[in-house]
């Protein structure tokens, strides 16, 4: 255990200054929650480096390479903060019940050694077979008779995992949980940071307390914690850069979150397509002076994203690391249940996973005034591309299609509840406020 | 009014579904149950796997390849579980499949392993025991020599002939 919370503790410290980099003005949650995922991310680039140039993992070589890392975004950390002052989140009691819940959820986490069958022939697989390599071993990932471990995707995960395994000295996967609920409060702790900044304390602390359980993955020791925390916080920087009159260090934070989201499933990929497509309409439509064309070259501030995404779609096009879903020719196969897409649709929705969820969403969109539902066109954009990507990829999948539905839709549903849960809280609790925008809200006095 | 209750309403539904009272009642459980249950969860099917695999790879080296025989030997009648769980615990070694998902046979990965980790099974074959225990035996095969006369199976019908080719 010590270990893995050692791993966490050093990430956020790596984290601290990447985040003052990126944003002078961070403080609070916020800054505690996004310096934890810089710290992941950074830690994953790193190994990643050490391996392309052929360096073999060492703690040491580890550590002086992130002692590096650190001191060049300490230096950057130095520049004077640009832009609005941000109010930090002021603490509220419904703040204890998150942290209780979270405590919970920590609990379970950490129940057992990891459990879960895609843990263990998935990314707890690859991180200990790269662990005893030393490096990621590109001959285990190109060999036929490991395509089970989907060794096209990306590594963020296992290779956080190889970084407490260093630390710990040797494999063990009875603490790695621990990892997964850093994801979580880190998810958490942005939530919270971005929502203080938009609605009353009160309103912002019950908005923590409700997401938690959506900033969270029960799929433990899977990338599925991490992709909804880096995807999740990246829509909502995204979102806020869109909002607040083009925040700059928000374009940032949202790109950087949304590069390493495509680092951790290939469902980050196709965030980070989504997320553009919708900056790049929501900027088309948006009224102002300069034109349209212009405007939608808003969508070039997400180029940290793609700079992320780019170094592991280039190794794993050149070592031909093969995507199942690509396989054969999933063209025809996309055209051939294209007939039958409705009752593929009407299959999806009886496999919904917490239909509750998503109705009490719709309705929370339609109830909603309309003022408060215009500024949040991209979040309903982001997830309405989302979910059709998903429809598409099981139009084309190889996989026997009921098979595939049963075993991975209540995680891709998961994966985007997330920012929509966000936006429809506070187009309620603002408008219910009788605000339907309420931009640096906490200065305002609770109702 | 009306909107401002349905706000009002739909704010609370939204809090009432996304709060998970699992997430608190777990503080309260018995976790000592719950953690016996998820240890054993991946490996119900056969609960002395894990340290056959252990047992496995403490007598085999890096780089060895090891070829699964199991009960069954059918991708999706454990054969897939077995496969993976020995993929996990045996890293740093090269596991081979003797079936494929379509559960079609592998006979070149039986020939190029040079140890079998043969479960709950006999295997008829001339083969050097390496090591017994955990509920099965780790075998370095010897090419070339004719196979002993029929050696009892400890588990009834769980043999496996010498060559996967001849039960096709």
């Amino acid at each position: 255990m010590t270990a893995a919370l050692i791993a966490i503790l050093s990430m956020t410290v790596l984290g601290l200054p990447i985040t003052l980099a990126v944003d002078r003005r961070a403080r609070g949650p916020l800054l505690v929650g996004a310096s934890f995922l810089y710290g992941s991310g950074a830690i994953f680039l790193i190994l990643l480096a050490l391996s392309v140039v052929k360096l073999r993992w060492t703690l040491p070589e580890v550590t002086l390479a992130a002692l590096a890392v650190f001191c060049a975004a300490s230096i950057l950390a130095r520049r004077p903060a640009t832009g609005k002052p941000q109010p930090a989140a002021r603490a509220h009691v419904f703040d204890v019940v998150t942290l209780f819940a979270l405590t919970g959820y920590a609990l379970f986490a950490t129940l057992a050694s990891l459990w879960e069958w895609d843990f263990w022939a998935i990314w707890g697989l690859k991180a200990r077979v790269f662990l005893e390599a030393g490096a990621i071993d590109w001959r285990f990932l190109g060999s036929r008779w490991n395509t089970f471990a989907h060794t096209d995707y990306p590594l963020l995960v296992p290779l956080n995992f190889d970084f407490v395994a260093l630390l710990n000295g040797s494999w063990s996967d009875r603490w790695l949980g621990l990892l997964c609920v850093a994801w979580g409060v880190g998810a958490v702790l942005i939530v919270r940071g971005l929502a203080a900044r938009e609605t009353s304390p009160f309103f912002a602390s019950l908005l923590g307390l409700a997401l938690t359980s959506r900033a969270v993955s029960t799929f433990i020791g899977l990338a599925e914690g991490a992709l909804i925390a880096f995807g999740g916080a990246a829509v909502l920087f995204v979102r806020a850069a869109l909002r607040d009159d083009d925040d700059d260090a928000a374009w940032r934070h949202g790109a950087l979150m949304l590069g390493f989201a495509a680092n951790c499933k290939n469902e980050g990929l196709a965030l980070l397509v989504a997320v553009t497509i919708a900056v790049a309409a929501v900027s088309w439509f948006r009224g102002g002076e300069t034109s349209r064309l212009r405007r939608l070259g808003t969508a070039a501030k997400l180029w940290p994203a793609y700079a992320l995404a780019a170094p592991w779609l280039l190794l794993r096009f050149t070592h031909v690391l093969p995507t199942d879903i690509a396989g054969g020719s999933p063209f025809s196969r996309l055209m051939a249940r294209l007939p039958q897409v409705h009752e593929i649709l009407a299959f999806l929705i009886t496999r919904l996973h917490d239909p509750w969820f998503w109705i009490v969403i719709l309705a929370g969109i339609l109830i909603a005034p309309a003022a408060a539902r215009r500024p949040e066109r991209f979040v309903f954009l982001v997830t309405v591309i989302q979910l059709l990507v998903y429809v598409v990829a099981y139009l084309a999948t190889p996989n026997d299609l009921h098979w595939h539905v049963n075993t991975s839709w209540s995680r891709l549903t998961a994966q985007a509840a997330l920012p929509i849960a966000f936006v429809v809280f506070l187009m309620l609790a603002n408008s219910l406020r009788g605000g339907q925008d309420a931009p640096h809200a906490q200065a305002r006095p609770d109702e | 009014m009306l909107r401002r209750a349905l706000l009002l309403i739909t704010l609370l539904a939204l809090l009432v579904v996304c709060i998970k009272p699992r997430m608190l009642q777990i503080v309260f459980t018995d976790r000592e149950a719950a953690a016996r249950e998820m240890n054993g969860s991946p490996d119900r099917l056969w609960p002395l796997y894990p340290r056959f695999l252990e047992g496995v790879r403490a007598h085999t080296q890096p780089g060895d390849t090891i070829a699964i025989i199991a009960p069954g030997m059918a991708w999706d009648s454990g054969y897939s579980y077995a496969y993976y769980r020995a993929s996990y615990f045996l890293t740093g070694r090269e596991v081979l499949p003797l079936v494929t998902p379509e559960n079609e046979k592998l006979p070149q990965n039986f020939r190029a392993a040079r140890y079998l980790a043969v479960f709950e099974m006999t295997v008829r074959m001339p083969a050097e025991i390496v090591w017994q225990g955990e509920g099965g035996t780790l075998l370095r095969p010897v090419w070339g020599t004719p196979p002993p006369a029929g050696r009892p199976s400890p588990s009834g019908g769980n043999a496996i002939a010498p060559d996967p080719e001849a039960q096709r």
